[in-house]
């Protein structure tokens, strides 16, 4: 069995489209500072870093090159991971990996994106070798509008209910300090009003592009306690696959196949003995570009039966108040800096098993909390945190 | 000690200069079987994918091994038809960057995911450009390049499908 592992320090910038005052290794170092200081750790308490990064989304395809320095990695272990939208979640797992088999106590795990150096949409259509589906291709807009779609018809699911979560999500966003889209939303109307950019999606229906850094000190339980008062265990994770570029994209677009989130979901479950999500578990972390990809998401995770993901935003299931809060953070479509956004995931959700996230921290006790990311090619990575195990 | 430069040169240095303006075109391989596919389309204006040999399932593009079974697939096509019911589409309000052309690209024809008649499923462009008239379940029919030259690159020897009546 593996030795547990713990998150005993958490850092992030603050989130915006442009970061002209920083170059890339100013910013991450930002997040490390923060991420250490949470941590009362010293960069010398650090034994090997490891990067998450969405290279050529800054236009250059190794941007952890000039970072060694500003980040504290000279002369320590590490590497960098891509694995596309799920990069920050992998690179949570490779930190995991590395202290549960004891190679390391003391690890940090660093994501970041900076977009303002490249065209991330231009980047994502040049994900894949164009022999096929060249021309198909509309960055990640165009496959969540398909998604949206499939959607709307296999749940009944209109578009009030997805302004409804983009509103929630705004909510969350404008009292979080680090969160980038703060719209203040007062309705459902004012989103119903933003014009269409891949029909049916809107521009307030999908995520931004941001720039940010976000660095979790991860610990073995020897270290953790000594670290940390509140160390938060990761108590499970699982990584699925997915072939991404057959018909469906999201598998078959008659939604009938397994997704990665059943299978990812279904083990963390069983091994975990949930029968129950929303009785046993306390909140969400999810990665949704989209607001109807969250009310998908719903059921994809079981956080509800197929078909129903949209009653929890109706009934209020899933708000910050809620009996099942889901991004109390203002999730993905509030912030979204690729490599770092999943690593947010995890730290947002920490931070709520912490009781530490201030303003946007759910009224209900979490002790207990899924956090997910989401792109291909390995679709899902799915973490449970708890805080006791 | 680093030398000092010289006060004031003579003669202003002649430079050779060389403007470097060839394309550099990257070149991707379609391999063995997605080529079938792309030869079947150029020669014989064919949609054909491959069939697993355990669960039968036909796979576009083709793939060499059976993503549900993980068998090896084998060399076993099938010829798929070219007329299919829309089963999903939308389309682009917003033009994108498309760095393989370095341009922005905004396709008028909105993007279908077509149910062929024989239950596989297949992207491509609608040639009905009118919203009113997009409907899910209309009844449409692949339209091929018909200069032999103009085809042999894959999926785009279909300019879009068509809508019939029938």
């Amino acid at each position: 069995m593996a030795n547990r592992v713990a998150i005993v320090g958490i850092g992030q910038t603050y989130h915006v489209n442009k970061r002209d005052d920083v170059n890339q290794q100013e910013m991450v170092g930002e997040a490390v500072r923060a991420a250490l200081k949470d941590a009362q750790l010293s960069i010398k308490d650090i034994e090997a870093l490891f990067f998450g990064n969405m290279e050529t989304f800054e236009g250059i395809f190794l941007p952890d090159h000039g970072m060694a320095a500003e980040v504290g990695a000279i002369g320590k272990p590490g590497f960098k991971v891509n694995t596309g939208g799920t990069t920050g979640g992998s690179v949570v797992v490779e930190g995991f990996n590395m202290v549960a088999s004891g190679l390391y106590d003391v690890v940090l795990v660093i994501g970041f994106e900076k977009q303002d150096c490249g065209d991330t949409t231009a980047a994502i259509t040049a994900a894949a070798v164009p022999v096929w589906a060249k021309g198909a291709a509309t960055g990640a807009i165009g496959e969540f509008a398909k998604q949206a779609l499939a959607y709307m018809k296999t749940s009944g699911a209109k578009e009030e209910h997805a302004a409804m979560v983009r509103v929630k999500a705004d909510k969350g966003a404008c009292r979080n300090p680090y969160a980038h889209l703060k719209l203040g939303l007062k309705g459902i109307d004012e989103v119903l009003k933003s014009p269409y950019l891949v029909w049916p999606l809107r521009l307030m229906d999908f995520c931004p592009q941001s720039c940010g850094a976000c660095v979790l000190v991860l610990a073995s339980e020897k270290m953790a306690k000594k670290i940390h008062k509140k160390p938060v265990w990761i108590a499970d994770y699982e990584v699925v696959h997915q072939e991404p570029f057959r018909a469906g994209i999201f598998g078959d677009p008659t939604g009938t196949e397994t997704y990665t989130q059943h299978v990812a979901c279904g083990k963390i479950y069983k091994r975990n003995n949930i029968t129950n999500v929303r009785k046993q578990v306390d909140m969400a972390e999810i990665y949704e570009p989209s607001n109807w990809e969250e009310m998908n998401l719903y059921e994809h995770l079981h956080f509800c039966e197929g078909g129903e993901g949209w009653k929890l935003i109706e009934k209020g299931i899933t708000e910050i108040e809620g009996e099942f809060p889901v991004n109390c953070s203002g999730g993905v479509i509030a912030t979204n800096p690729i490599g770092a956004t999943p690593v947010i995931r995890v730290a947002e959700a920490a931070l709520q098993v912490r009781g530490d996230a201030g303003e946007h921290q759910a009224t209900r006790d979490i002790k207990t909390a899924i956090a997910t990311a989401l792109g291909g090619p390995n679709w899902t990575v799915m973490f449970l945190l708890k805080r006791n195990t | 000690m680093a030398e000092q430069p010289a006060k004031k040169q003579a003669k202003e240095p002649e430079y050779i200069r060389l403007k470097f303006n060839a394309p550099r075109p990257y070149h991707w391989s379609t391999g063995k079987y997605l080529g079938h596919v792309y030869a079947e389309a150029k020669e014989n204006k064919k949609l054909i994918g491959n069939r697993c040999p355990k669960c039968k399932d036909i796979w576009l593009p083709p793939t060499p091994v059976c993503p549900k079974c993980k068998v090896d697939m084998g060399w076993d096509w099938v010829e798929l038809p070219q007329t299919g019911s829309v089963y999903q589409y939308t389309y682009l309000v917003y033009p994108l960057w498309d760095p393989h052309y370095g341009e922005k690209w905004a396709n008028p024809y909105p993007s279908a995911i077509i149910l062929l008649d024989n239950g596989v499923f297949y992207r491509h462009w609608l040639e009905e450009k009118d919203k009113e008239k997009l409907k899910d379940g209309m009844r449409v029919q692949a339209v091929w390049k018909e200069d032999y030259d103009e085809r042999g690159i894959g999926q785009q020897d279909i300019l879009f499908f068509r809508t019939i009546k029938e």
